[in-house]
Order: C-alpha cells, then structure tokens, then sequence
C-alpha cells in the first residue's frame, strides 16, 4: 500500500532541505533469465499492473521513402489478429478480460502500452506476447485501419491546428525524415501492404533496443518470468538512425491562406540538447518564459493583460536528433503582427533583465513540487519510467533532475536566456487570414499546397 | 484510432479555463466512468469508499481517501451552469468562471489580485483549472496535501463574496471572444455540434451552447457577472470534494472552521424553459468547403440518471454491447463487415440535470452516401428494438463494465470527476458508489424497452430525434 507514498514523502522532505540520496521513484531493475531487463515500480494499493516498452529508434523517423505512416500502421495493426487469432477474435479476447493493449509510433521510437487487472495478468501477457511476436496483418485489418487513417486526415483537415502542424514539420525540418507526416498522407496509405508492414516489424522490433518499465500490482519473480514469455523470441536488430539535423528556414515566416477569423501560430527555433549540462537549467527558464497554465510571462502579457490569445505556450521539442524551442498561439486575424512583436518582446527581456528571485523560487517549488503529481496511478508511473529509459537516462535521473533545478541561480536563468533565446531565429507558420498584415509591416512567403497530405 | 468518434470531437461538455493539461476532461471521465470491486458476483461492495458530511450552511462535503501519494484533489462544484443563465445573457456563467481568477476574498487572508490565486498554487508545486457545463461549475487544484487548509481557505474567499476589480473584466471578454474563436468559429465541425443541439433541445437551455452565441457574449456586462455569482454562488448549492491522502475527519474538521463561515443564501430552484412537443423530424445539413471527411449522426434525447437511474443504467449497458470497442455491434456491422464506414458507434450522456442524450454516429467510406449509412444505423437500431440483445452479450458488457471499473481507483483526480460530475447533476452518492450491482441489475428486457422507447428511428415520443449531416461542400447526401 506505502510503497511509493514512502519514497514520495523522501522527496518532499527532500525540497524544504535537500537530503542526501533521496529518492522520488523507489525503481528496481529486473533481469530475466533471458536477460531481458525491466524498471519496476511495486504497488499494490490497486489489484492493477501496467507494462509500458519501447522499441528504441523504431518510430516514424524510419518509415522508407513514400511509404509514409508504415510505422503508425504498425501501431495500428499489431493488435488486430496475431497467432490463431483474427482480428475480431484478438479484440474481442481483450475486451472479454478488460485489458487493454496498445501501439504507438512516435518519431523516434515505437512503442506499446498493456494495463491488466491483476486476475486477468496470465492472459494479458500472453496476448501482448501474440501481438508483439506474431502479429498477422491480415489483409482485412490492414485494409480497416488504413480507412480509418485516410478518415482521421480527411477529418483532420477541417482544423487549422493541424494544418499548421504539418506546415512547420515541413519547414523547420526541410530534407530530413522529421519533416514527414507521420500519420500518412491520402496517397503513401494506399501503397502501404501486409508485406511492407511484416518486413518493417521485422526490422526495427527487436529485443536488443527493447526498454520495459512496468509499475503495480507485481513481483520482481513474477516479472522476471514474464519478460521471457513476453519478449523472449524477438530476435536483435539493427536500426539505422537518421542524421542530426539544424531547424532549416530560421527566420523565415510563412502564409497559408484559410478563410477562418483566427489565425493560429506555430514558430520554432533551435533548443537545448538534453545532453547538455544546462538542459535543466533551461526548463527552468522556460518555465518563468512560457509555460502552460497562469503565471508565465507569456499568459500574463498576451492573454491577462491584453486579452490577445485563450493560449499561448512555449516550450522545449527534442528529438533524438532534433533540438528545438516552439512557441504555439492563436489570435484574431488582425492581431497577428501585434501578437509576434509581443513575443519577441518577451523573449528580448528574459535576455536582457534578471529575473526577480520571487519568480526562479516560484519555479523551483513548482518544478520540483508537482513531480508526485506525475506519479499517481500506475499507469503514469510506467509511462514516466519508460520515457525516461528511452531518453537514456539513468534510473536515477528523477533525483538530479531535482538537485540540477535546485541549483539554478538568476544569474544561470540569465545566461541560459542569453544562450538559447534568438527570436530573430524563429521560422514561423501562419494558418489563418491575412487581415492588414502587411500594412503592419509583416511579411509572409505564401504556401498554396499544404505539404505530405494529399 | 478504433475508437476514434467523430462525435466526442463535435459534442464540448465542458470548457476549462485554461488548456487543461494532463487533467481529464469531463468527455474523458465520462469514459472512464465505471468502477467496481471484483469477484463478480459480489454485491454490496462501495466503488470509493467515499464519507460524506454536510455543513450547518448546507455545503456538502465528500472524502474519497487515497494515500498512494502525499497530493490530494480539491474541487468546489456549484450546481448551476450555462443552462441557468438568464435569457440573452449566453456565455455569462463561463465568463464568470474566468473572472473569479482575477481577484478574490481568502478566509483568515488578505484578498488576492487578479492572477495570483493560480500563481499560489503553482507555487506550492500544484495545478489549478476550472470548467463549465450546461449544469455545473466547477474549480479545482491539485496540490502536495500538505496545503489543504491553504486551498480551502482561498476556495471558500472565492466562494464568499464577488470581488473581481472592473478593469479586470473587458480585457477577459477578448479572451472568451478568442475561446470562442478557437472551439467554434474556426472549425465547422464545432459550428455543426452548436446546430445540432439547437434543433433537438428547442426552447430548452441546452439549445445554447455554453460558451454563449458571439453577439450576446459582446455585451455581457460585469452587472450580468456579479448578478450570476450573487444568485447562485452559496454553499448550500455546491459540493465540496476531496480526493487523496487526507483523512475524513481532518478535512471535515477543516471545512467545518473554513467554509462553516460563509452564510447560506436563499438559492432559487433551477427554473428552466421546457421544449414544447414536436412532431418534425430535422435533419441538419452543413456542407462546408474546410470538410473532406463526412460525418452522420442522430441525437436522441434520452433519460438523465437525475429522471431515472434504471434507465440510465440500461442505456448504459446498451451502450458498451453497441459501442464499446472493435468488438461491439456498430463497429462490427459498420465497419468489419458491411465495410461502409471507417469508424461508428453511439454514446450516451446521463449526467444531465435534465434530458440526457444518445448520439449514434458513424463516418463513412468513399463512395457511401450520409443517407445510406445512416439508413444502415438506423437498421441497428430496428434490429435491437427487435429482437434485443443475447444473454452472452448482455453478460460479457456487464463484466466487461465490473472490470474495468477497478481502473477507476487507480487515479487521483478520476474518481474526484467522477463523484462531482454525478452528484452536481443529480445523482445520489448510493448511485455512484453502489454502480456495479446497479449494472448487474440491467435485464435484457430493461434493455429492449430504452431501446424501444428512446432510439426508435420510427415511432418517437414528443421530441423527435435530430440527424446531422456533414459533409464536404457540393456533396450529395443522397436525400432526394
């Protein structure tokens, strides 16, 4: 029942006076026979168990050319017939003992997610073991989903957001894989086969870049056992990863015409790697800049003080080979020069004054305060554990993760300010009206064709 | 993916204050709501184990226990929302939520300037946020428990009088306005959802949507605010709500000292228009040029579990054996076998203090008409109105439902959610605790019978039911 309390009533100890080897996330590690390794986190306060793995490098960024949205495909089919199983059967086998599996395809990795009431745990391995060793691609399910998918972009084309999400991918990370849409587009769906998906899952899910994290209701033996069922028969892959890559565009704004009275606003410029050792310093800062929620300078200038935007927020984009800044808002069409010279504003003034100590406390206790608000259910604490695993990071990071913003000084606020922030850097994307922009000195590129849809 | 409702993207319960973040809307818990103990067969077992406690001025007090961290969720719930507003003043009861961030009384405090009850919180390392309904408001923070008196002490400030400076409150209009702008200006799919409830709850409160119509919302005065919060803001019309690692007595102890000195007010009885009996069937057509993918829907009106809880649950079980996943009967028919749709299913809404509603929906196919699929909808509908629904399906719902309702435990604010959503609108803590045996109760005819009396395609009773279709501009419907 205490097991995580404990830890957690540690690490609160831990912000009014910094203890020595305090820990936030009490993480055990796990070897199988097989060798397969886990983070578990015991707690048995609900009769519930959560696996959260991922496939390392496995993502969309791997998709090959004019085949976009195999690996979110994959995601999608896995679970829908594997071994003796169709795919009515494989859904059906699940909804009968309330587990839930599924699959996921992020840029950079692949990964999968099964939740089981502890009764039903003997049959919720064995079908993830099914789904992830011998997945059938039936041609039925595989025609399904891509309806599904071709539906969901054709849905998502009535919404500006989504449009301008496809916009600044495009721009900001011109000729590299990150630029793709990793949905699909209405075309690369259609070429997509049960071979290709075979041939891919073949390739990328291995058990030499698996990372398995699980919390709940569950023994170390017990685990140990079921990582072999599990993941035992994967066989070693060997995943070639994309190039690094620099935002391409910097400074450029670009225009896509929309007859709607809000134009919403995507802008990015390079960020801070997450092997820097001053990655937390900036969180940090971004915090004080433009985090969600009341209170950064971002909300209280553009939306307390002037009403321009419901939402306004920045914030750190990394991917493996990726570092970026963004910045996302909305306003009435005509506010939009406004609206950016207010950011820019911001962005200045967090460079050139200090910050006041009030606010780098406010975001310490904030930072460092609100992490058990992250770990309470088990399906989060997997979630977080295999995010971590998967940034490689050690399991301890959670720990100097804290000390790192504990540490953090104006002065570090100021220099990290000065380091990162270069709003002259932002590549911009506008999906709305262009009402007086121009006038108002404001110069757009315009893109009449929305890039990987159609 | 599969369970991807073009529906649940149309329909807004609730609008936050803020973008909520990594907090579960009211769409997502409705959801998730269910919970239950396990061996199957075993009844008279509470889902929360909650304790409850009612001021001398009335605020209901209720303690749902949890201490797998040291944080704990707070939340006020006030029954009235935007289906209370007087007429012509739509969007007054959300704008009101916003403006109470901007200036508030503490008890044992001095009184916070705009922004700074939201910038506490974060400073105490929690979150804060609020939404609106058409039947509730509700705040909440979520904070290390620790901070429970201090939380308490600035909910019930807001609570005890309206002190909002008046330069605060133009400056948020623009922000509404932007909201506005943002759900249902700049999507057609939000303007369809606006249309859709306008024709099937005619004359009734629900036909407006909750964010308010733009030009009443340009003209809502502070008067029409402080009006709203002076009518209904009392504590013996709200809830209070405590979830995590707290003790029963430690909060009614606290509550007892704090909220126990806002004097109760003379709360006038929710006083609403009623739709007149209808004989038309609508159909709602938008053919707009930013739609590639067509949607078809029909809305029934249907009981709340306010006006019948034995109805509600049927309707509840009906909808996990018509819509609960890949494996149910829409999907199924739709979509796996007659291959006409990408994605179907029907949901239901019971928290409403008065009608609930069904949705059944589906997207279809190219090639498919929005009247044919519709037709094959409403098909389903026939066929379970006449031969009802098989003994296996019926139990495998009901301990598909008993199952995953353990999920709903394993959460810190979900069963907070749940327990305010349900007993804002009208149901009773018996309701929500005792929920799996009331679903064990369901029969196969119950379910026939809500069939038969609430989704007829054919035979309707005063309000018949409203169809939309969305579609793509210059698209035939195939209606004639």
């Amino acid at each position: 029942m205490k097991h995580i309390l404990h830890t957690l009533l540690f690490a609160f100890t831990f912000v009014i006076a910094p203890v020595a080897h305090a820990t936030v996330l009490d993480i055990e590690e796990v070897t199988s026979e097989g060798g397969i390794t886990a983070w578990l986190v015991q707690d048995d306060s609900v009769p519930v168990i959560a696996m959260d793995f991922g496939f390392k490098g496995a993502g969309a960024a791997q998709d090959p050319q004019g085949k976009q949205g195999l690996a979110r495909m994959l995601s999608n089919t896995m679970d829908e017939g594997a071994g003796s199983l169709n795919g009515q059967e494989f859904q059906e086998a699940l909804r009968e003992k309330a587990i839930s599996l599924g699959f996921s395809a992020s840029r950079d990795n692949f990964t999968g997610s099964l939740k089981t009431l502890t009764k039903n745990k003997a049959r919720a391995f064995e079908l993830a073991e099914l789904a992830l060793t011998k997945p059938r691609f039936d041609k039925e399910a595989v025609d399904r989903m891509r309806e599904a998918n071709i539906s969901r972009i054709k849905s998502s084309l009535a919404g500006p957001d989504w449009k301008a999400a496809r916009l600044i991918n495009d721009r900001a990370f011109e000729d590299h894989a990150y630029a793709l849409n990793s949905g699909g587009t209405l075309s690369s769906l259609q070429d997509i086969t049960s071979k290709d998906l075979q041939k891919f899952h073949g390739r990328v899910i291995g058990k030499n870049n698996l990372h398995v994290a699980v919390a709940g209701d569950i023994s170390a033996e017990e685990l140990a056992v079921a990582l072999d069922q599990i993941f035992g028969d994967l066989p070693d892959v060997e995943i070639e990863e994309p190039a690094d890559h620099d935002i391409t565009n910097q400074g450029s704004t670009y225009h896509f015409a929309d007859d709607i009275p809000q134009t919403v606003i995507e802008m990015m410029q390079p960020g801070i790697s997450r092997d820097d050792p001053d990655f937390q310093k900036a969180q940090v800062m971004n915090f004080i800049l433009g985090s969600s929620g009341f209170g950064s300078r971002l909300t209280k200038e553009i939306r307390e003080n002037r009403g321009l935007t419901y939402g306004i927020y920045s914030y750190f984009y990394n991917l493996d080979h990726l570092n970026g800044l963004s910045v996302s808002t909305s306003t009435a069409n005509a506010n939009v020069p406004e609206m950016l010279t207010l950011i820019k504003a911001e962005f200045e003034k967090i460079k050139a004054e200090p910050i006041s100590d009030k606010e780098l406390q406010d975001a310490k206790s904030y930072l460092i305060g609100s992490l058990p608000l992250s770990l309470t259910s088990t399906d989060k604490i997997a979630g977080l554990m295999n995010s971590i695993q998967l940034d490689g990071l050690p399991k301890d990071y959670l720990d100097t993760r804290n000390a790192e913003i504990e540490a953090t000084t104006v002065e570090d606020i100021q220099a990290i300010s000065q380091k990162i922030l270069d709003p002259d850097a932002f590549v911009t994307v506008l999906v709305g009206k262009a009402e007086g922009w121009e006038e108002n000195g404001l110069e757009t590129t315009t893109i009449k064709k929305l890039p990987n849809v159609e | 993916m599969k369970h991807t409702t073009a529906l649940k993207a149309l329909s807004v319960l609730a609008l936050f204050i803020a973008m909520p973040h990594g907090t579960a809307t009211a769409q997502s818990i409705e959801a998730e709501r269910a919970a239950t103990p396990e061996p199957t067969e075993e009844r008279g077992q509470k889902v929360f184990n909650a304790e409850t406690f009612t001021l001398d001025n009335g605020l209901e007090v209720v303690v749902i226990p949890n201490d797998r961290a040291p944080v704990l969720t707070h939340m006020v719930w006030y029954k009235v929302g935007a289906a209370d507003e007087p007429i012509g003043t739509s969007g007054i009861a959300h704008y009101l939520e916003h403006m109470l961030f901007k200036g508030s009384k503490q008890v044992g405090g001095r009184e916070l300037a705009p922004g700074e009850f939201s910038e506490i919180i974060r400073s105490m390392g929690g979150n804060d946020n609020a939404f609106t309904s058409q039947d509730y408001t509700a705040y909440f923070q979520s904070v290390p428990s620790e901070h429970l008196e201090t939380v308490m002490r600035m909910e019930a400030g807001r609570m005890m009088e309206f002190v909002v400076p008046r330069d605060a409150f133009e400056s948020e209009r623009q922000v509404i306005l932007e909201e506005r702008r943002q759900r249902t200006d700049n999507d057609p799919r939000g303007q369809f959802g606006e249309q859709m409830a306008a024709a099937a709850y005619v004359n009734h409160p629900y036909s407006i949507p909750v964010i308010g119509w733009k030009h009443e919302m340009e003209v809502l005065s502070y008067e029409d605010a402080k009006g709203f919060f002076d009518k209904w803001y009392a504590p013996n019309n709200a809830i209070l709500v405590v979830s995590g690692d707290v003790t029963p007595a430690e909060v009614f102890e606290k509550a007892i000292d704090i909220y126990g000195k806002i004097p109760k007010k003379d709360v006038p009885e929710r006083d609403r228009t009623e739709s007149p009996e209808l004989n038309s069937r609508t159909l709602v057509t938008l053919d707009h040029p930013a739609i590639r993918q067509s949607v078809v829907q029909t809305l029934f009106r249907a009981p709340s579990a306010r006006q019948s809880i034995k109805d509600a649950r049927a309707l509840e079980v009906l909808e996990e054996i018509m819509s609960g996943g890949p494996s149910s009967r829409l999907y199924q028919s739709l979509v796996t076998q007659q291959k006409i749709a990408s994605g179907a299913g029907l949901s239901y809404r019971s928290t409403a203090w008065n009608d609930g509603s069904v949705y059944v929906y589906a997207t279809p196919l190219a090639g498919q008409t929005l009247r044919g699929v519709h037709e094959a909808l409403m098909e389903e509908l026939r066929t379970l109105i006449k031969d009802g629904v098989t003994d296996k399906e019926l139990q495998n719902a009901k301990n598909t439902m008993r199952d995953k309702a353990i999920y709903a435990r394993d959460s810190l604010t979900g069963p907070a959610m749940i327990m305010g959503l349900g007993l804002s609108t009208g149901e009773s803590i018996e309701n929500i605790e005792y929920w799996p045996d009331e679903i064990s109760d369901v029969t196969a005819a119950d379910i026939q019978r809500v069939a038969k009396t609430y989704l007829n395609p054919d035979e309707f009773g005063p309000h018949p039911p409203v169809s939309g279709y969305l579609l793509p501009q210059g698209e035939k419907s195939g209606e004639e």
